[in-house]
């Protein structure tokens, strides 16, 4: 799920980018260090919409570096258990498969997919069911649900299935060739 | 003569009321608190507890700089000016004195030996930043506002442009 928050974060800048571009250069370098990293507490950010505001700063005694507080309103990413998301597939092995939402890897183990669909080993590893309408294979677009999520500091991994009603291949690459 | 001295000294006291818009920085007394980098809001921000007492008519303090204030605040420009910030103030051609010695007697306090201890890499010597933060104390062109620490934890803001320097 998507939210709009705001964040604060302490930015510290070097000596030669003070004069009158200071602004400019604090910004540039929030989203520079900001946008596309993870935090377990918030999710992954994605873009940063706007800077609130940019406080007083404290000179940092011995580096002559300064730090100031800046407040900015950006677009994150969070996954949660029980949502359904769309996601390409990357990988397909005998364990199950990954597949990635945006900036999140989810698996999807051989366990949640459903019963009727079997693992084919060889040059193109697939999930196949008997009567062949229906392939899983690398670039296959599924629709899953995510039933857990691991959150750590710096990085968040799901779990997802698919052996659930409207769940399963939403575009299959491979029907097309 | 010693009149005339003092009346010049006032008279920095109270002109130049504007502050430079795009760089308000502040010294910050004592503890480093480390915080950060640390991008999520778990940093407790408990230390500013204590109201600031602002506006001239409410400040206690002296309104002359003190000899260590002057020292923490040349320090630190004159290490942010070697680290390639912008200076505030016209350059008249200051050099480093083992090329010319052109500016002020102010060169008689440093002594020879020092110049090469402390070049740094960015090619300006200490002895040239420090007399570049000297010249931006005596314009009161630093960008700094000093917080005084008050032994009860509050503080009061001066900005060094509001401060009476004395000749040290």
């Amino acid at each position: 799920m998507f939210f709009h928050i705001v964040l604060e974060r302490n930015m510290q800048l070097h000596p030669r980018h003070f004069g009158p571009h200071l602004r400019d250069k604090l910004v540039a370098k929030l989203m520079k260090d900001v946008e596309g990293t993870c935090s377990g507490r918030h999710g992954f950010v994605v873009a940063i919409t706007g800077v609130d505001n940019i406080g007083k700063g404290r000179i940092r005694d011995g580096t002559g570096f300064v730090t100031f507080p800046v407040k900015y309103q950006c677009v994150v990413f969070r996954p949660f258990k029980g949502e359904v998301l769309e996601a390409v597939v990357t990988m397909v092995n005998k364990m199950g498969f990954f597949a990635e939402a945006g900036p999140v890897q989810i698996f999807v183990s051989n366990h949640l997919i459903p019963d009727d669909m079997e693992f084919q080993s060889g040059d193109v590893p697939n999930y196949t069911t008997s009567d062949g309408s229906v392939k899983i294979i690398k670039d296959s677009e599924v629709r899953l649900k995510i039933i857990g999520t691991r959150v750590d500091a710096t990085e968040i991994f799901c779990i997802g299935t698919i052996k659930d009603d409207f769940l399963g291949v939403i575009n299959d690459p491979g029907a097309a060739a | 003569m010693a009149d005339d001295d003092y009346e010049a000294d006032m008279g920095y006291g109270n002109d130049e009321p504007q502050e430079d818009p795009d760089i308000e920085e502040e010294m910050e007394d004592g503890e480093d608190k480390n915080n950060d980098d640390i991008p999520e809001a778990l940093v407790e921000e408990g230390e500013e507890k204590v109201q600031q007492q602002s506006g001239e008519g409410t400040r206690k303090t002296s309104k002359y700089m003190t000899k260590y204030e002057r020292a923490r605040i040349l320090g630190t420009r004159a290490l942010q000016i070697s680290m390639n910030a912008p200076v505030m103030v016209e350059l008249e051609g200051e050099t480093d004195p083992l090329e010319t010695i052109s500016i002020g007697d102010a060169h008689k306090i440093f002594t020879i030996s020092s110049f090469y201890m402390f070049r740094r890499s960015t090619g300006m010597s200490t002895w040239l930043a420090c007399m570049i933060a000297m010249k931006e104390l005596q314009a009161r062109k630093i960008p700094f506002t000093i917080r005084r620490y008050l032994p009860d934890g509050s503080y009061e803001d001066w900005g060094v442009d509001e401060l009476i320097v004395e000749k040290a």
